[in-house]
Protein backbone atom coordinates (compact mmCIF):
# COMPACT_ATOMS: atom_id res chain seq x y z
CA UNK A 1 0.00 0.00 0.00
CA UNK A 2 1.90 2.98 -1.05
CA UNK A 3 -0.81 5.69 0.05
CA UNK A 4 -0.43 4.83 3.66
CA UNK A 5 3.57 4.31 3.28
CA UNK A 6 4.18 7.77 2.17
CA UNK A 7 1.85 8.78 4.75
CA UNK A 8 3.40 6.78 7.42
CA UNK A 9 6.45 8.88 6.17
CA UNK A 10 4.98 12.63 5.84
CA UNK A 11 3.52 11.77 9.44
CA UNK A 12 6.96 10.86 10.89
CA UNK A 13 8.50 14.48 8.78
CA UNK A 14 6.06 16.31 10.28
CA UNK A 15 6.62 15.01 13.59
CA UNK A 16 10.47 15.38 13.31
CA UNK A 17 9.69 19.53 12.22
CA UNK A 18 7.74 19.85 15.50
CA UNK A 19 9.90 18.29 17.77
CA UNK A 20 14.02 19.53 16.27
CA UNK A 21 13.87 22.96 16.98
CA UNK A 22 13.01 22.74 20.77
CA UNK A 23 15.42 19.77 21.11
CA UNK A 24 18.26 21.85 19.37
CA UNK A 25 17.16 25.21 21.26
CA UNK A 26 17.18 23.37 24.34
CA UNK A 27 20.88 20.89 23.63
CA UNK A 28 22.21 25.07 22.94
CA UNK A 29 21.23 26.51 26.17
CA UNK A 30 21.85 23.54 28.58
CA UNK A 31 24.04 20.84 27.15
CA UNK A 32 26.24 23.31 25.75
CA UNK A 33 26.74 25.37 28.71
CA UNK A 34 27.37 22.63 30.84
CA UNK A 35 30.05 21.39 28.46
CA UNK A 36 31.67 24.58 28.65
CA UNK A 37 31.68 24.62 32.71
CA UNK A 38 33.11 21.17 32.68
CA UNK A 39 35.90 22.76 30.52
CA UNK A 40 36.20 25.99 32.19
CA UNK A 41 36.57 24.12 35.23
CA UNK A 42 39.89 22.88 34.09
CA UNK A 43 41.55 26.04 33.73
CA UNK A 44 42.91 28.84 35.42
CA UNK A 45 40.06 31.63 33.65
CA UNK A 46 39.58 34.77 35.40
CA UNK A 47 39.02 38.65 34.82
CA UNK A 48 42.40 39.09 34.93
CA UNK A 49 43.14 36.39 32.31
CA UNK A 50 40.84 35.68 30.05
CA UNK A 51 43.52 34.10 27.79
CA UNK A 52 43.46 31.11 30.14
CA UNK A 53 40.10 29.63 28.34
CA UNK A 54 42.41 27.47 27.02
CA UNK A 55 45.00 27.01 29.23
CA UNK A 56 44.80 22.98 30.11
CA UNK A 57 48.55 22.51 31.10
CA UNK A 58 47.13 21.46 34.88
CA UNK A 59 43.49 20.38 34.30
CA UNK A 60 43.05 18.97 37.85
CA UNK A 61 44.59 22.32 39.63
CA UNK A 62 41.00 23.96 40.58
CA UNK A 63 39.65 20.11 42.13
CA UNK A 64 43.34 20.28 43.99
CA UNK A 65 42.94 23.37 45.33
CA UNK A 66 39.42 23.02 46.41
CA UNK A 67 40.43 20.25 48.53
CA UNK A 68 42.78 22.82 50.39
CA UNK A 69 40.75 25.08 50.56
CA UNK A 70 38.77 26.10 54.21
CA UNK A 71 36.54 28.15 53.04
CA UNK A 72 35.20 25.38 50.32
CA UNK A 73 35.43 22.87 52.74
CA UNK A 74 33.71 24.95 55.56
CA UNK A 75 30.69 25.87 52.89
CA UNK A 76 30.27 22.33 52.70
CA UNK A 77 29.91 21.30 56.38
CA UNK A 78 27.66 24.51 56.50
CA UNK A 79 25.53 23.72 53.43
CA UNK A 80 24.96 20.24 55.00
CA UNK A 81 23.89 21.67 58.17
CA UNK A 82 21.57 24.20 56.73
CA UNK A 83 20.01 21.30 54.40
CA UNK A 84 19.95 18.74 57.34
CA UNK A 85 17.89 21.80 59.37
CA UNK A 86 15.76 22.87 56.76
CA UNK A 87 14.41 19.78 55.47
CA UNK A 88 13.53 18.39 58.88
CA UNK A 89 11.75 21.19 59.97
CA UNK A 90 9.95 21.42 56.57
CA UNK A 91 8.87 17.52 56.60
CA UNK A 92 7.83 18.14 60.74
CA UNK A 93 5.66 21.27 59.89
CA UNK A 94 4.66 19.81 56.72
CA UNK A 95 3.53 16.51 58.02
CA UNK A 96 1.88 17.79 61.27
CA UNK A 97 -0.41 20.51 59.59
CA UNK A 98 -1.15 18.21 56.46
CA UNK A 99 -2.71 15.46 59.40
CA UNK A 100 -4.16 18.70 61.15
CA UNK A 101 -6.19 19.64 57.74
CA UNK A 102 -6.94 16.64 56.17
CA UNK A 103 -10.57 17.43 57.32
CA UNK A 104 -13.38 17.51 54.73
CA UNK A 105 -15.11 20.75 55.03
CA UNK A 106 -15.32 24.00 53.16
CA UNK A 107 -13.46 25.94 56.17
CA UNK A 108 -10.60 23.56 55.90
CA UNK A 109 -10.47 24.13 52.17
CA UNK A 110 -10.26 26.98 52.25
CA UNK A 111 -7.59 27.44 54.87
CA UNK A 112 -5.85 25.09 52.86
CA UNK A 113 -5.31 27.49 50.32
CA UNK A 114 -3.56 29.80 53.19
CA UNK A 115 -1.17 27.95 53.77
CA UNK A 116 -0.13 27.82 50.46
CA UNK A 117 0.38 31.51 50.03
CA UNK A 118 4.45 31.20 51.38
CA UNK A 119 5.28 28.92 48.53
CA UNK A 120 3.77 30.90 46.10
CA UNK A 121 5.42 34.27 47.04
CA UNK A 122 8.71 35.30 44.61
CA UNK A 123 11.74 34.03 47.04
CA UNK A 124 13.10 37.92 46.46
CA UNK A 125 9.76 38.73 48.84
CA UNK A 126 10.43 35.83 50.73
CA UNK A 127 13.60 38.05 52.17
CA UNK A 128 12.21 41.25 51.88
CA UNK A 129 9.36 39.66 54.46
CA UNK A 130 12.19 38.34 56.63
CA UNK A 131 14.77 40.82 56.55
CA UNK A 132 12.15 42.93 58.18
CA UNK A 133 11.28 40.68 60.62
CA UNK A 134 15.30 40.21 61.96
CA UNK A 135 15.99 43.84 61.39
CA UNK A 136 14.51 45.21 65.26
CA UNK A 137 13.74 48.59 63.96
CA UNK A 138 10.64 47.66 62.20
CA UNK A 139 10.59 43.78 63.48
CA UNK A 140 7.25 42.08 65.02
CA UNK A 141 8.70 39.40 66.64
CA UNK A 142 11.56 42.07 68.10
CA UNK A 143 8.17 43.98 69.40
CA UNK A 144 6.80 41.12 70.47
CA UNK A 145 9.86 40.05 72.39
CA UNK A 146 10.34 43.62 73.96
CA UNK A 147 6.85 43.40 75.18
CA UNK A 148 7.43 40.20 77.00
CA UNK A 149 10.51 41.36 78.72
CA UNK A 150 13.18 39.43 76.56
CA UNK A 151 14.61 41.96 74.11
CA UNK A 152 17.04 40.20 71.42
CA UNK A 153 19.40 41.16 69.33
CA UNK A 154 18.83 40.75 65.61
CA UNK A 155 19.37 36.60 64.66
CA UNK A 156 20.89 37.39 61.64
CA UNK A 157 23.97 39.76 62.96
CA UNK A 158 25.32 36.89 65.28
CA UNK A 159 27.03 33.87 63.81
CA UNK A 160 25.31 31.68 66.85
CA UNK A 161 21.99 31.84 65.19
CA UNK A 162 22.18 33.10 61.34
CA UNK A 163 22.10 29.87 59.94
CA UNK A 164 19.04 29.40 62.25
CA UNK A 165 17.50 32.12 61.58
CA UNK A 166 17.85 31.38 57.62
CA UNK A 167 16.61 27.71 58.11
CA UNK A 168 13.64 28.93 59.94
CA UNK A 169 12.69 31.59 56.99
CA UNK A 170 13.25 28.85 54.35
CA UNK A 171 11.51 26.79 56.66
CA UNK A 172 8.61 28.88 56.73
CA UNK A 173 8.58 29.15 52.70
CA UNK A 174 8.59 25.51 51.55
CA UNK A 175 6.51 23.84 54.47
CA UNK A 176 3.18 24.20 52.29
CA UNK A 177 5.44 21.77 49.62
CA UNK A 178 5.83 18.82 51.83
CA UNK A 179 1.77 19.58 53.30
CA UNK A 180 0.61 19.41 50.01
CA UNK A 181 2.16 16.41 49.16
CA UNK A 182 1.21 14.67 51.99
CA UNK A 183 -2.41 15.79 51.99
CA UNK A 184 -2.89 14.77 48.65
CA UNK A 185 -1.76 11.43 49.84
CA UNK A 186 -3.78 11.57 52.79
CA UNK A 187 -6.82 11.52 50.68
CA UNK A 188 -6.34 8.88 48.57
CA UNK A 189 -6.06 5.97 51.44
CA UNK A 190 -9.01 3.93 51.24
CA UNK A 191 -11.24 3.66 53.93
CA UNK A 192 -11.47 0.13 54.74
CA UNK A 193 -7.71 -0.46 56.46
CA UNK A 194 -8.85 2.00 58.60
CA UNK A 195 -11.90 0.99 59.42
CA UNK A 196 -10.42 -2.31 59.71
CA UNK A 197 -7.77 -1.07 62.34
CA UNK A 198 -10.89 0.46 64.55
CA UNK A 199 -12.97 -2.76 64.58
CA UNK A 200 -9.19 -4.80 65.58
CA UNK A 201 -9.36 -1.89 68.38
CA UNK A 202 -6.32 -0.08 67.46
CA UNK A 203 -5.99 3.04 69.28
CA UNK A 204 -4.88 6.41 67.28
CA UNK A 205 -1.19 6.19 67.39
CA UNK A 206 -1.26 2.28 66.04
CA UNK A 207 -3.42 3.11 63.29
CA UNK A 208 -0.78 6.38 62.64
CA UNK A 209 1.87 3.89 62.76
CA UNK A 210 0.91 1.26 60.92
CA UNK A 211 -1.62 2.18 58.77
CA UNK A 212 -1.17 6.00 57.44
CA UNK A 213 2.67 6.26 57.79
CA UNK A 214 2.63 3.13 55.38
CA UNK A 215 0.55 5.16 52.73
CA UNK A 216 2.47 8.17 53.42
CA UNK A 217 5.94 7.42 53.59
CA UNK A 218 6.85 7.64 49.70
CA UNK A 219 5.60 10.66 49.49
CA UNK A 220 7.46 12.09 52.49
CA UNK A 221 10.83 10.26 51.04
CA UNK A 222 10.14 12.34 47.90
CA UNK A 223 9.35 15.37 49.28
CA UNK A 224 12.01 14.96 51.37
CA UNK A 225 14.35 14.45 48.07
CA UNK A 226 12.84 17.16 46.24
CA UNK A 227 13.61 19.96 48.88
CA UNK A 228 17.09 18.04 49.51
CA UNK A 229 17.73 19.03 46.05
CA UNK A 230 16.71 22.68 46.21
CA UNK A 231 18.23 22.99 49.23
CA UNK A 232 21.52 23.34 47.14
CA UNK A 233 20.26 26.14 45.38
CA UNK A 234 19.32 28.21 48.15
CA UNK A 235 20.41 32.02 47.26
CA UNK A 236 17.86 35.13 47.56
CA UNK A 237 17.29 34.45 51.49
CA UNK A 238 21.32 33.93 52.20
CA UNK A 239 21.89 36.79 49.86
CA UNK A 240 19.43 39.72 51.36
CA UNK A 241 19.72 38.43 55.07
CA UNK A 242 23.43 37.61 56.01
CA UNK A 243 25.43 37.93 52.60
CA UNK A 244 26.85 35.07 53.51
CA UNK A 245 27.82 36.04 56.85
CA UNK A 246 28.26 37.09 59.76
CA UNK A 247 32.13 36.12 58.63
CA UNK A 248 31.48 32.97 56.87
CA UNK A 249 28.79 31.57 59.09
CA UNK A 250 25.92 31.24 56.70
CA UNK A 251 28.54 30.46 53.13
CA UNK A 252 27.19 27.71 51.85
CA UNK A 253 28.94 25.88 49.02
CA UNK A 254 26.58 27.30 46.15
CA UNK A 255 26.82 30.88 48.10
CA UNK A 256 30.20 30.44 47.79
CA UNK A 257 30.67 29.87 44.07
CA UNK A 258 28.88 33.02 43.29
CA UNK A 259 31.09 34.93 45.46
CA UNK A 260 34.33 33.33 43.46
CA UNK A 261 32.59 33.80 40.10
CA UNK A 262 31.03 37.18 40.66
CA UNK A 263 32.64 39.26 43.49
CA UNK A 264 36.07 37.70 42.13
CA UNK A 265 35.46 37.24 39.18
CA UNK A 266 37.49 33.61 39.19
CA UNK A 267 35.39 31.83 36.76
CA UNK A 268 37.52 28.86 36.29
CA UNK A 269 38.04 27.96 40.41
CA UNK A 270 33.77 29.05 40.18
CA UNK A 271 32.98 26.31 37.69
CA UNK A 272 34.63 23.78 39.60
CA UNK A 273 32.74 24.48 42.70
CA UNK A 274 29.38 24.30 40.07
CA UNK A 275 30.38 20.65 38.84
CA UNK A 276 30.84 19.37 42.48
CA UNK A 277 27.50 21.22 43.23
CA UNK A 278 26.39 19.81 39.62
CA UNK A 279 27.50 15.97 40.48
CA UNK A 280 25.52 16.54 44.01
CA UNK A 281 22.36 17.49 42.36
CA UNK A 282 22.19 14.59 39.84
CA UNK A 283 23.27 12.04 42.30
CA UNK A 284 20.19 13.25 44.51
CA UNK A 285 17.76 13.05 41.14
CA UNK A 286 18.61 10.16 40.42
CA UNK A 287 18.15 8.41 43.87
CA UNK A 288 14.78 10.72 43.64
CA UNK A 289 14.13 8.89 40.34
CA UNK A 290 14.75 5.37 42.03
CA UNK A 291 12.89 5.88 45.03
CA UNK A 292 9.72 6.16 42.92
CA UNK A 293 9.57 9.62 41.15
CA UNK A 294 8.60 8.53 37.72
CA UNK A 295 10.68 11.05 35.22
CA UNK A 296 9.01 8.88 32.53
CA UNK A 297 9.97 5.01 33.48
CA UNK A 298 6.43 5.09 35.08
CA UNK A 299 4.45 4.50 31.89
CA UNK B 1 -42.04 -9.26 72.80
CA UNK B 2 -39.71 -7.06 74.01
CA UNK B 3 -39.03 -6.57 77.23
CA UNK B 4 -40.20 -3.05 79.21
CA UNK B 5 -37.00 -3.18 81.01
CA UNK B 6 -35.28 -3.90 77.87
CA UNK B 7 -36.62 -0.26 76.79
CA UNK B 8 -35.69 1.68 79.97
CA UNK B 9 -32.33 0.04 79.99
CA UNK B 10 -31.53 0.54 76.49
CA UNK B 11 -32.93 4.16 77.21
CA UNK B 12 -31.18 5.37 80.00
CA UNK B 13 -27.83 3.15 79.08
CA UNK B 14 -27.86 5.40 76.39
CA UNK B 15 -29.02 8.58 76.72
CA UNK B 16 -26.22 9.88 78.42
CA UNK B 17 -24.02 8.40 75.73
CA UNK B 18 -26.11 10.23 73.06
CA UNK B 19 -25.57 13.51 75.12
CA UNK B 20 -22.34 13.07 75.83
CA UNK B 21 -20.78 12.57 72.39
CA UNK B 22 -22.02 15.14 70.45
CA UNK B 23 -21.33 17.95 72.62
CA UNK B 24 -17.28 16.38 73.33
CA UNK B 25 -17.38 15.94 69.44
CA UNK B 26 -18.67 19.31 68.76
CA UNK B 27 -16.34 20.68 71.51
CA UNK B 28 -13.32 18.55 69.18
CA UNK B 29 -14.12 20.18 66.47
CA UNK B 30 -14.72 23.86 67.65
CA UNK B 31 -10.99 23.47 69.16
CA UNK B 32 -9.53 22.04 66.00
CA UNK B 33 -10.85 25.07 64.09
CA UNK B 34 -9.97 27.51 66.20
CA UNK B 35 -6.25 26.19 66.62
CA UNK B 36 -6.17 25.84 62.77
CA UNK B 37 -6.87 29.32 62.53
CA UNK B 38 -4.50 30.97 64.66
CA UNK B 39 -1.58 28.55 62.96
CA UNK B 40 -2.54 30.32 59.66
CA UNK B 41 -2.91 33.74 61.26
CA UNK B 42 0.52 32.66 62.49
CA UNK B 43 1.86 31.69 59.15
CA UNK B 44 0.36 34.88 57.43
CA UNK B 45 1.53 37.24 59.75
CA UNK B 46 5.09 37.73 58.43
CA UNK B 47 3.09 38.60 54.69
CA UNK B 48 0.45 40.75 56.58
CA UNK B 49 2.88 42.46 58.10
CA UNK B 50 5.05 43.91 55.05
CA UNK B 51 1.57 44.35 53.24
CA UNK B 52 0.77 47.22 56.20
CA UNK B 53 3.90 48.28 56.38
CA UNK B 54 3.52 49.66 52.76
CA UNK B 55 0.49 50.98 53.45
CA UNK B 56 1.40 53.13 56.68
CA UNK B 57 2.76 56.93 56.00
CA UNK B 58 6.34 57.50 56.26
CA UNK B 59 6.04 58.80 59.44
CA UNK B 60 4.16 56.16 61.32
CA UNK B 61 7.18 53.25 60.11
CA UNK B 62 8.33 52.85 63.55
CA UNK B 63 5.18 53.52 65.61
CA UNK B 64 3.79 51.00 67.50
CA UNK B 65 0.04 52.24 66.72
CA UNK B 66 -1.81 49.09 65.17
CA UNK B 67 -4.12 51.65 63.84
CA UNK B 68 -3.18 54.14 61.57
CA UNK B 69 -4.70 56.14 58.08
CA UNK B 70 -3.61 53.72 55.33
CA UNK B 71 -2.24 55.88 52.11
CA UNK B 72 -0.77 54.86 48.58
CA UNK B 73 1.83 57.73 49.14
CA UNK B 74 4.38 55.10 48.89
CA UNK B 75 3.19 53.51 45.53
CA UNK B 76 2.92 56.77 44.10
CA UNK B 77 6.62 57.74 45.42
CA UNK B 78 8.10 54.62 43.82
CA UNK B 79 5.93 54.66 40.81
CA UNK B 80 7.73 58.10 39.91
CA UNK B 81 10.97 56.78 40.55
CA UNK B 82 12.54 54.00 38.84
CA UNK B 83 10.80 51.26 40.05
CA UNK B 84 8.27 51.50 36.84
CA UNK B 85 10.86 51.13 34.51
CA UNK B 86 11.80 47.45 36.30
CA UNK B 87 8.70 46.62 36.88
CA UNK B 88 7.77 46.77 32.93
CA UNK B 89 11.06 45.19 32.09
CA UNK B 90 9.62 41.83 34.01
CA UNK B 91 6.65 42.05 32.09
CA UNK B 92 8.97 42.23 29.21
CA UNK B 93 11.47 39.59 29.97
CA UNK B 94 8.53 37.12 31.79
CA UNK B 95 5.90 37.47 28.54
CA UNK B 96 8.92 36.68 26.47
CA UNK B 97 10.28 33.72 27.58
CA UNK B 98 6.65 32.34 28.35
CA UNK B 99 5.95 33.14 24.58
CA UNK B 100 9.15 31.35 23.07
CA UNK B 101 8.56 28.78 25.43
CA UNK B 102 5.18 27.95 24.08
CA UNK B 103 6.06 28.60 20.82
CA UNK B 104 9.63 25.73 20.57
CA UNK B 105 7.94 23.33 23.80
CA UNK B 106 3.84 22.82 22.84
CA UNK B 107 4.62 21.05 19.58
CA UNK B 108 7.47 19.08 21.20
CA UNK B 109 5.76 17.88 23.86
CA UNK B 110 2.73 16.76 21.36
CA UNK B 111 5.43 14.92 19.33
CA UNK B 112 6.65 13.36 22.63
CA UNK B 113 3.25 12.37 23.58
CA UNK B 114 2.18 10.99 20.16
CA UNK B 115 4.90 9.54 18.90
CA UNK B 116 5.97 6.16 20.34
CA UNK B 117 10.08 6.29 18.65
CA UNK B 118 13.09 4.93 20.05
CA UNK B 119 14.61 6.30 22.75
CA UNK B 120 11.66 8.49 23.49
CA UNK B 121 11.97 7.51 27.66
CA UNK B 122 15.52 9.55 27.38
CA UNK B 123 14.93 11.73 25.16
CA UNK B 124 12.02 13.02 27.64
CA UNK B 125 14.04 12.86 30.71
CA UNK B 126 17.17 14.35 29.56
CA UNK B 127 14.56 17.43 29.49
CA UNK B 128 13.19 17.11 32.72
CA UNK B 129 16.51 16.81 34.28
CA UNK B 130 17.48 20.45 32.81
CA UNK B 131 15.46 21.86 35.14
CA UNK B 132 17.22 20.16 38.14
CA UNK B 133 20.25 21.87 37.53
CA UNK B 134 21.64 24.59 39.63
CA UNK B 135 21.08 27.98 38.10
CA UNK B 136 25.03 28.59 39.33
CA UNK B 137 25.69 26.18 36.85
CA UNK B 138 24.41 28.23 33.81
CA UNK B 139 25.21 31.16 35.39
CA UNK B 140 28.88 31.05 34.62
CA UNK B 141 28.74 30.27 30.84
CA UNK B 142 25.97 32.82 30.12
CA UNK B 143 27.67 35.46 31.87
CA UNK B 144 30.49 34.98 29.80
CA UNK B 145 29.16 34.22 26.35
CA UNK B 146 26.88 37.24 26.70
CA UNK B 147 29.82 39.53 27.32
CA UNK B 148 30.87 38.65 23.93
CA UNK B 149 27.64 38.28 21.97
CA UNK B 150 26.70 42.00 23.66
CA UNK B 151 23.48 39.82 25.30
CA UNK B 152 24.70 41.17 29.22
CA UNK B 153 21.98 43.74 30.18
CA UNK B 154 19.20 43.31 27.44
CA UNK B 155 15.59 41.67 28.13
CA UNK B 156 16.02 38.96 24.93
CA UNK B 157 19.17 37.89 26.73
CA UNK B 158 17.36 37.20 30.35
CA UNK B 159 14.47 35.74 28.27
CA UNK B 160 16.63 33.58 26.78
CA UNK B 161 18.21 32.06 30.02
CA UNK B 162 14.86 32.11 31.15
CA UNK B 163 14.34 29.28 28.63
CA UNK B 164 16.77 26.89 30.38
CA UNK B 165 13.87 26.11 32.72
CA UNK B 166 10.97 27.30 30.98
CA UNK B 167 11.09 24.72 28.02
CA UNK B 168 11.01 21.81 30.71
CA UNK B 169 8.38 22.52 31.98
CA UNK B 170 6.04 23.54 28.54
CA UNK B 171 7.09 20.19 27.47
CA UNK B 172 6.75 18.51 30.92
CA UNK B 173 3.12 19.91 31.95
CA UNK B 174 1.48 19.75 28.22
CA UNK B 175 2.63 15.95 27.52
CA UNK B 176 -0.18 15.17 30.41
CA UNK B 177 -2.84 17.28 28.54
CA UNK B 178 -2.24 15.83 25.13
CA UNK B 179 -2.06 12.65 26.59
CA UNK B 180 -6.12 13.23 28.00
CA UNK B 181 -6.84 14.09 24.31
CA UNK B 182 -8.44 10.61 22.84
CA UNK B 183 -6.10 10.04 19.60
CA UNK B 184 -9.30 8.69 17.58
CA UNK B 185 -10.02 12.62 17.21
CA UNK B 186 -6.97 13.32 15.22
CA UNK B 187 -7.37 9.77 13.18
CA UNK B 188 -10.46 11.25 12.44
CA UNK B 189 -9.46 14.67 10.81
CA UNK B 190 -6.54 12.80 9.15
CA UNK B 191 -8.99 10.62 7.35
CA UNK B 192 -10.52 14.04 6.06
CA UNK B 193 -7.17 14.87 4.57
CA UNK B 194 -5.75 17.36 7.91
CA UNK B 195 -2.04 16.98 8.10
CA UNK B 196 -0.77 16.28 11.29
CA UNK B 197 -0.33 20.14 12.35
CA UNK B 198 -3.34 21.07 10.89
CA UNK B 199 -5.07 18.52 12.89
CA UNK B 200 -2.99 19.56 15.85
CA UNK B 201 -4.10 23.06 15.44
CA UNK B 202 -7.98 22.98 14.66
CA UNK B 203 -8.72 19.63 17.18
CA UNK B 204 -6.22 18.65 19.55
CA UNK B 205 -4.76 22.37 20.47
CA UNK B 206 -8.55 24.15 21.35
CA UNK B 207 -9.23 20.87 23.54
CA UNK B 208 -5.50 21.35 25.64
CA UNK B 209 -6.36 24.66 26.02
CA UNK B 210 -7.27 24.90 29.69
CA UNK B 211 -3.88 23.28 29.90
CA UNK B 212 -2.00 25.64 27.64
CA UNK B 213 -3.54 28.39 29.79
CA UNK B 214 -2.12 26.99 33.06
CA UNK B 215 1.35 26.09 31.95
CA UNK B 216 1.76 29.65 30.31
CA UNK B 217 0.43 30.74 33.81
CA UNK B 218 3.13 28.91 35.59
CA UNK B 219 6.61 30.27 33.22
CA UNK B 220 5.18 33.30 33.85
CA UNK B 221 5.06 33.55 37.58
CA UNK B 222 8.58 31.33 37.08
CA UNK B 223 10.26 34.22 35.19
CA UNK B 224 8.40 36.88 37.13
CA UNK B 225 9.86 35.11 40.45
CA UNK B 226 13.41 34.64 39.16
CA UNK B 227 16.01 36.67 41.03
CA UNK B 228 19.50 34.78 40.47
CA UNK B 229 19.54 35.15 36.56
CA UNK B 230 18.01 38.52 37.19
CA UNK B 231 20.83 39.65 39.43
CA UNK B 232 23.85 38.66 37.33
CA UNK B 233 22.53 39.44 34.24
CA UNK B 234 21.69 43.18 33.81
CA UNK B 235 22.64 46.46 35.60
CA UNK B 236 20.37 49.02 34.35
CA UNK B 237 18.35 48.63 31.20
CA UNK B 238 17.33 45.00 31.57
CA UNK B 239 16.82 45.23 35.37
CA UNK B 240 14.04 42.84 36.65
CA UNK B 241 11.83 44.37 39.45
CA UNK B 242 13.54 41.61 42.11
CA UNK B 243 16.52 43.10 41.42
CA UNK B 244 15.45 46.26 42.12
CA UNK B 245 14.08 45.46 45.23
CA UNK B 246 17.56 44.65 46.19
CA UNK B 247 18.93 48.08 45.00
CA UNK B 248 16.48 49.52 47.73
CA UNK B 249 17.65 47.80 50.15
CA UNK B 250 21.08 48.02 49.63
CA UNK B 251 21.47 52.01 47.96
CA UNK B 252 19.06 53.71 48.75
CA UNK B 253 18.86 53.92 52.68
CA UNK B 254 16.35 52.44 54.96
CA UNK B 255 13.22 53.69 53.26
CA UNK B 256 10.77 50.86 54.74
CA UNK B 257 7.81 52.24 53.57
CA UNK B 258 8.70 52.08 49.61
CA UNK B 259 11.03 48.97 50.05
CA UNK B 260 7.57 46.72 51.22
CA UNK B 261 5.59 48.74 48.30
CA UNK B 262 8.10 47.50 46.09
CA UNK B 263 7.69 44.09 47.72
CA UNK B 264 4.27 43.98 47.43
CA UNK B 265 3.77 45.43 43.85
CA UNK B 266 6.06 41.75 43.06
CA UNK B 267 4.02 39.72 44.60
CA UNK B 268 0.61 40.91 43.65
CA UNK B 269 0.62 39.54 40.06
CA UNK B 270 1.98 35.88 41.29
CA UNK B 271 -1.00 35.57 43.79
CA UNK B 272 -3.69 36.39 41.94
CA UNK B 273 -2.17 34.36 39.04
CA UNK B 274 -1.78 31.71 41.38
CA UNK B 275 -5.47 31.50 42.42
CA UNK B 276 -6.06 31.23 39.09
CA UNK B 277 -4.28 27.88 38.24
CA UNK B 278 -3.99 26.02 42.02
CA UNK B 279 -6.35 23.17 40.60
CA UNK B 280 -2.85 22.32 38.71
CA UNK B 281 -0.70 23.17 41.27
CA UNK B 282 0.31 19.53 42.75
CA UNK B 283 1.12 18.71 39.45
CA UNK B 284 2.77 21.96 38.48
CA UNK B 285 5.19 21.49 41.94
CA UNK B 286 6.37 18.32 41.01
CA UNK B 287 6.36 17.97 36.85
CA UNK B 288 5.69 14.43 36.78
CA UNK B 289 3.88 13.36 40.34
CA UNK B 290 3.94 10.53 42.34
CA UNK B 291 3.79 6.88 41.04
CA UNK B 292 0.25 5.71 41.69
Amino acid sequence: MPGTLSWEASRRRAYLTGLVPALVVLAVITVVPTLFLAGASLTPLSLVDPASLFDFSNPLRNYAELLHDPRFLGSLVMQLQLSALTVTLQLAVGLGLALLLNVRSSFFEAIRTVFLIPMVLPPIVVALIWKIIYTPDVSPLHRFLDFVGLPADSFITSASTALLAVAVADTWQWFPFTMLMILATLQMIPNEPLEAAKIDGANHWQTFRYIIFAYIRPALIVSGLFRLIDSFKAFPLIYVLTDGGPGSATEVTNYYAFVQAFNFSYWGYASAIAIVLLTGVFTLSWAAGRLGWNGDEGE
Amino acid sequence: MTDITDIIRFRSGNAPLALRWPTQRFLVRVGLHVLVAVLALMVLLPFLWLVQMSLRPEDEIFSDAVLFTPTLENYRALWQGNFAGSFLNSLAVSSLSTGLSLLLGVPAAYVLTRWRFKGRARVALWILTTRMAPPIAFTIPFFLAYRVLGLQDTVWGLALIYMTFNLSIVIWFMQTFFAAIPESLEEAAWIDGCGVWRAFWLVTLPLAAPGLAATAVFCFIFSWSDFFYALILTRTNAMTAPVAIVNFLQYEGWEWGKIAASGTLVMLPVLIFTLLVRKYFVHGLTAGGLKD
